[in-house]
């Protein structure tokens, strides 16, 4: 008889283990995997990386042709400051530690991030540094569960590792719909100037980086060749801040399905399918009594195996639609967005060169209010449109450090008379980046 | 039916059970340690067992991995490389891991840490590479 229960404890550790094995391998280009989890029995009590990333960018936007209502706005101006039209940056430098902290112990593992580079996360406020990321992650055989803050499931371009995103400056709709800025009651309105060295920066804490506070349960499990993942994730909606400023939560919702061609880690070759879903409410900064929907939702694929990469995504929002860094006052709006960009990329063969084209779309509700003159207000429905085409290149001097080079041509209007005189005046940028992981 | 299960349990047993004699054309024997809590050290071993199968061929050499104190992860049941693990046990790599790093881990855990169904359990992992080498084993510690 014992004979017996041990032949069954050997068979069932078995069934167990075939099981393991084949859900072990399953990270591949999964964010959800990559970002909240460590490498089962393989990885170290803690890990010390970071990335430094070393920028000029150059705009060669006008104030615009018309004589009156034109200006120099943010989009014509270089952030994280705009108060320029060109300038070397350290746009990026973040060090930060993750690990299993009890190394015998799998089941729990953590993700600590800290941004010191000059941008939307650090400048608003004059800090010079900033967490991005503090999270533990316990992993359980039905699920994971990750606490604290960390990136929202949420659109590929904006979900994966900034330090191997293949473009300098993020596409419009990502930019606009996506990185939520917060304004506080003290943000004022400003208008356009006439000349490009006003600071137009007006929000006073950090942009939301795509980063919550709260619980996230995810996972990934394979299916045949592919590799399937879900979260589910409760935030506070406040983005960086570790606190909440209303009682509103917000969730997200995240499902992706990829079927694997090879490798792994961020460069992983696949065909990925995804969706997701964030609905939240914010209290207005400048009246408590409203509050304000924000959703977003959208869908997407990208395909990789070199020398090919190719990627679409379709986005779109209600409520809460970005009018500029320059107007926080008219960011608790109830308008309508949508936008999408494409994405090609070409390694070419044998050599450290990648080759790139993005052509991205994006059109929101305008909500201006002029703060003199109620006869140029935007009307009820008023678009505008931003359409930019980038191409860029990229030179890997080995495997932890490359060049981006990129080129913006940018075409943005609007129905609202004294936006458009703004838009029309926004021209091309240039961009190139040193970037170094360690 | 009692017979038959206790000369499967024989079998299986005697399958897992590593000697000079299971390769008998091996013209190499080496014994690999991985004693380091350093996870690039796992991936180093495996690649060195790997390399020293491409270079001599499977039947030419005797591989066994040695793995006590820190490096017995390599050998969790959880282990992210346990795919590589299989292909090299496949290959006739033997993996060895210490019962006194079992006894030490179970302490620390409140449990006995659950590994691979590959390995083959020794009572000292330092004394298994030292009676290895003393049968012409040569010891590599990547």
């Amino acid at each position: 008889m014992k004979h017996i229960k041990v032949f069954k404890t050997t068979m069932i550790a078995s069934v167990v283990m075939s099981g393991l094995s084949v859900s072990s391998a399953s990270q591949a280009a999964n964010w959800l995997m990559l970002q909240g989890t460590e490498p089962a029995a393989a990885a170290g009590r803690a890990k010390v990386w970071g990335f430094i990333q070393a920028q000029y960018q150059k705009d060669q936007s006008d104030a615009g042709p018309t004589p009156s209502g034109e200006g120099y706005i943010p989009p014509k101006l270089i952030g994280p400051n705009l108060n320029s039209q060109q300038q070397f940056n350290v746009n990026r430098a973040r060090l930060g530690v993750r690990g299993i902290g009890m190394p015998l112990d799998s089941r729990v593992n953590y993700f600590l991030l800290a941004e010191f580079g000059n941008n939307g996360i650090t400048a608003p406020g004059g800090g010079d540094a900033h967490l991005t990321d503090a999270s533990i992650t316990i992993n359980t055989d039905a699920t994971r569960i990750r606490a604290g803050l960390f990136k929202i499931p949420g659109p590929e371009e904006t979900l994966q590792a900034i330090h191997v995103f293949d473009y300098i400056n993020f596409s419009e709709v990502s930019n606009q719909l996506m990185l939520e800025r917060f304004p506080q009651s003290v943000d004022t309105f400003q208008g356009a100037t006439d000349t490009p060295d006003a600071s137009m920066g007006q929000y006073s804490r950090a942009l939301g980086a795509v980063r919550d506070v709260g619980v996230q349960l995810f996972d990934s499990f394979q299916s045949a060749d592919w590799d399937h993942s879900y979260a589910v994730m409760l935030g506070n909606g406040n983005g960086l801040n570790f606190g909440d400023n209303d009682d509103n939560l917000d969730t997200y919702l995240y499902w992706s399905s990829e079927m694997q061609f090879g490798g792994k880690g961020p460069r992983a070759e696949g065909l990925k399918l995804f969706a997701w879903n964030h609905s939240g409410k914010r209290t207005n900064a400048y009246n408590k009594t409203q509050e304000q929907d924000r959703k977003r939702s959208g869908v997407g694929v990208k395909y990789l195996q070199k020398p090919f990469r190719a990627t679409f995504e379709y986005m779109q929002g209600d409520g809460m639609i970005f009018q500029g860094q320059h107007r926080p006052t008219m960011v608790f709006n109830d308008e309508e967005a949508d936008g999408y960009y494409v994405d090609f990329g070409y390694y070419i063969p044998n050599t450290n060169w990648e080759l790139d084209l993005r052509i991205d779309s994006y059109t929101r509700g305008e909500n201006f209010i002029h703060p003199v003159n109620a006869t140029l207000n935007s009307a009820a429905s008023d678009e505008s449109t931003f359409d930019k085409t980038t191409i860029g290149a990229q030179y890997h001097i080995n495997k932890k450090t490359r060049i981006n080079m990129e080129y913006s041509d940018r075409s943005f209007e609007s129905d609202t008379a004294t936006v458009n005189a703004q838009l029309e005046g926004v021209g091309a940028r240039m961009a190139v980046q040193l970037t170094h992981i360690f | 039916m009692k017979k038959f299960l206790m000369i499967m349990a024989c079998l299986l047993s005697f399958s897992i059970q590593a000697s000079p004699d299971s390769k008998p054309f091996a013209e190499k024997r080496i014994v690999l340690q991985i004693s380091d809590p350093d996870p690039f050290k796992q991936t180093l071993v495996l690649n060195v067992a790997n390399n020293l199968i491409n270079h001599y061929g499977q039947d030419k050499v005797d591989i066994e991995i040695v793995a006590f104190g820190p490096g017995l992860r390599l050998l969790f049941r959880e282990n992210a490389n346990v795919d590589r693990i299989d292909g090299l046990t496949n290959s006739g790599v033997q993996f060895s891991a210490c019962e006194n790093t079992i006894k030490g881990m179970t302490k620390q855990l409140g449990h006995a840490p659950q590994l691979n169904p590959s390995a083959v359990h020794v009572s000292a992992g330092v004394v298994r590479i030292i009676d290895l080498v003393g049968e012409g084993y040569q010891l590599i510690k990547p």
